[in-house]
């Protein structure tokens, strides 16, 4: 047989694709290990977190920070199908209706809105943003998500952080509490610590006094 | 409550490309130094030679990955010699292989100056042109190696991992394109018929084929770095040992029945030669490769250009693996006091093991000067002195082998060499590998025809065993420690904290629960 001038040989042309074939074959079979019990709770693990996000509604308000869960979010979306959602909640006083416009709060929403977009640009997603004005910052995101159907949904902090009984903020447990998809919550900096410490010290309490006192 | 103390750890982050890439850098570069060199011994049957040495070498690397996944640790041959057999049988295969090691360097950076040496404009650096020149840019590789690890400054996983890709794809290519264009069968048949050598040519041959499969202990070394060793590690070294094996084959059968697209220069006695028989020579002994793949048609053009670069390129990597496995070897059996202590101490600065680096870099520079001595014969000396530690340190690994199987029963083996048969043994069942008893016969064989063909392999290999065992000698009554008995260890222990650290927990239940069932705990205590 000649190509190009050239006597190429069928033995030959049998060697030169043989040598390849084995060759690729022998890398490939060494390129697909079979998998460990880790490798396939790790698989399911992370098919599980897909499922997880595949709508996602990050949570802002006056008294919520998710800034730096917004980052996480976005990184955690990033190469995957993800739909992404940025909501800032205001809530209206009784005194006020519901409609009523509130510009200093608004505004204060659309530059926390607008950062959220920035944060999303730099990790090259997209992101949906919403206004809300709603009585209560619970009842808005519950309902929210039930009309995005959304499959997590993720606050910061509480912006005050001091201790009222409820440590993560009572809106943020009622979210947490009331929600019918999973919540994703990030307490920060001092809070964290603040938490840490609390329960360090229900601990002490706990082994100084075992036995609790019932009233 | 006090903080818990950070242990510091090799870091299991190498995948099965990294772990095979760290094998065929090493492994990887011997065909370029090997086949200039069987060619020049074996003639007609160098392929004949390849295949032989290419059996016994399966049978080395099936033992290799049987202990590397079993005791995934950094020492490699040395360490299993040393826990089947004990301390002294363990210094000599250590030994043996820090021959290697320094041999490595020495021929490697040769051979990096020869494939260089192919391209036109460094024509200059030819061994046989310009000795002198030849000699100082070698000794300057040395040096600057030394330097580089003394430094701290080591080729990383990921840029191995992409030489090994480029070379594995240029070597596919030469050939893929070798034989689709320059192949003749009965040019084969006829260069076999009419170039076969003698039987001491043949036994010289396949004695320097073994260099071409010398470097699987980098994947064991890399073992104690690689992620799920018991799984990769057979895996990686499998396919090494099978890709190496067909390079092997398929380059000295191209070579032998291939049309060249330059004709083929007259030898030395002014008498027409075959291109295979060209490859031999002296002048082209240290860059065969180079000088195969340029004479293809059409692809040698382009293969002219960028073979003798990554050849060059390999070699050098190699030559490198020399130093750092020297040292890492010298500083593992310093641990285990086969070596003195001072093997294990580290530069202040850099962190690096100094004396080792400069210890072994300095005799790979003495070894350079007895090679120049040799005039033309010199790259063939290096090969000679490659030869016998790798079939001395071999034969050891094969004894040590199926010395674990009838004294570490019960330690799972992820990966078995196939074909055992079964033994009582102190009360255990024990499986004997019947590949690694053939291995041990082809291996000792080749230990054999090393000893018989090469004149100064005979000499200098047994003198450097001799040398070493009159040091261990000395070291160990030194330091009260017995000569010819071993040091008493927790073998049992070590290897469920070897297992541990490997994250091989399902292995460790196992040897856990086997302890267990026959009343001894991981401490050893029944």
């Amino acid at each position: 047989m000649i190509v190009g001038g050239l006597e190429i040989d069928p033995a030959g042309a049998a060697c030169a694709f043989a040598t390849v074939a084995a060759t690729v074959s022998v890398l490939y079979w060494m390129l697909h290990p079979p998998q460990s019990k880790a490798d396939i709770a790790a698989k399911a693990a992370e098919s599980q977190l897909r499922r997880t996000m595949a709508t996602t509604i990050v949570v802002f308000s006056s008294e919520i920070r998710s800034e730096h869960m917004m980052v996480l979010a976005a990184r955690l979306a990033r190469g995957s199908k993800t739909e992404l959602m940025a909501v800032y909640v205001i809530e209206v006083p009784f005194t006020l209706p519901t409609q009523a416009p509130m510009e200093d709060e608004d505004r204060v929403a659309l530059d926390t809105l607008a950062a959220a977009q920035q944060i999303a640009k730099n990790h090259g997603v997209d992101v949906r943003t919403e206004i809300l004005h709603h009585r209560f910052t619970t009842q808005a995101v519950l309902e929210l998500a039930k009309r995005e159907t959304a499959d997590l949904i993720v606050i910061g902090s509480f912006r005050e952080g001091g201790y009222s009984g409820a440590p993560l903020g009572r809106t943020i447990e009622a979210i947490a509490a009331s929600a019918k998809c999973d919540v994703l919550i990030g307490v920060e900096g001092k809070h964290g610590t603040l938490l840490g410490e609390e329960f360090a010290q229900a601990g002490d309490d706990a082994n100084a006094n075992p036995t609790p006192n019932v009233t | 409550m006090s903080a818990p103390q950070k242990q510091e750890q090799l870091r299991r982050s190498v995948t099965p490309w990294g772990s095979y890439s760290w094998g065929y850098a090493d492994v990887g570069a011997d065909i370029f130094v090997a086949l200039g060199l069987v060619f020049g011994a074996a003639a007609g049957a160098t392929n004949v030679a390849f295949l032989f040495a290419g059996l016994v070498y399966v049978c080395v690397g099936l033992a290799y990955t049987e202990l590397a996944a079993a005791y995934p640790v950094a020492g490699g041959g040395q360490y299993f010699v040393m826990r089947g057999l004990g301390d002294l049988p363990g210094f000599l295969a250590g030994w043996a292989v820090l021959l290697d090691f320094t041999i490595d360097i020495t021929l490697f950076a040769w051979g990096t100056v020869g494939y260089l040496s192919h391209l036109p404009w460094l024509n200059g650096l030819d061994a046989s042109g310009h000795p002198i020149l030849h000699f100082w840019v070698i000794f300057a590789l040395i040096a600057g190696l030394a330097l580089l690890n003394v430094r701290g400054v080591r080729e990383s996983s990921a840029f191995n991992g992409i030489v090994s890709a480029f070379d594995v794809v240029s070597e596919l290519s030469i050939l893929f394109f070798g034989f689709l264009f320059a192949f003749k069968p009965e040019l084969l048949v006829h260069s076999m018929q009419f170039g076969w050598p003698t039987s001491f040519a043949l036994m010289n041959g396949i004695s320097l084929a073994i260099i071409s499969f010398v470097g699987l202990e980098s994947i064991s070394h890399a073992a104690e770095e690689t992620h799920r060793p018991a799984s990769i590690v057979p895996r990686t070294s499998v396919a090494l040992i099978l890709t190496i094996l067909i390079f092997a084959l398929a380059y000295s059968n191209l070579a032998l029945g291939m049309l060249p697209s330059h004709p083929v220069p007259l030898d030395a006695s002014g008498h027409a030669q075959m291109f295979w028989h060209f490859l031999g020579t002296v002048g082209n002994q240290d860059k065969a490769v180079a000088v195969l793949a340029s004479n293809i048609p059409l692809f040698g053009s382009i293969a002219a250009l960028y073979v003798p670069v990554l050849g060059a390129v390999l070699l050098l990597i190699s030559s490198n693996s020399g130093v750092f496995g020297s040292s890492r070897i010298a500083y593992s059996m310093s641990q285990f006091q086969l070596l003195p202590s001072l093997f294990e101490r580290v530069h202040k600065k850099y962190k690096t093991p100094m004396v080792s680096i400069l210890t072994f870099c300095g005799l790979a520079v003495i070894e350079l000067v007895f090679a120049a001595f040799q005039g033309d014969k010199g790259y063939e000396f290096l090969g000679d002195l490659y030869a016998f530690g790798a079939a001395a340190s071999y034969t050891l690994v094969f004894v040590a082998l199926i010395a674990l199987r009838l004294r570490d029963p019960l330690t799972p083996r992820a990966f078995k060499i196939p074909g055992n048969f079964k033994v009582k043994y102190r009360g255990e069942v024990c499986e004997i590998p019947l590949l690694g008893i053939v291995g041990f016969a082809g291996i000792f064989t080749i230990l054999i025809f090393v000893l018989l063909t090469h004149q100064i392999g005979r000499i200098a290999g047994p003198s450097w065993l001799i040398l070493g065992f009159l040091i261990y000698i000395v070291y160990r009554r030194k330091k009260g420690l017995p000569v010819f008995g071993s040091v008493r260890r927790d073998w049992t222990a070590d290897q469920v904290k070897i297992l541990r650290d490997a994250g091989e927990l399902e292995l460790m239940d196992e040897l856990v629960q086997k302890l267990k069932v026959r009343g001894r705990t991981p401490g050893g205590a029944p």
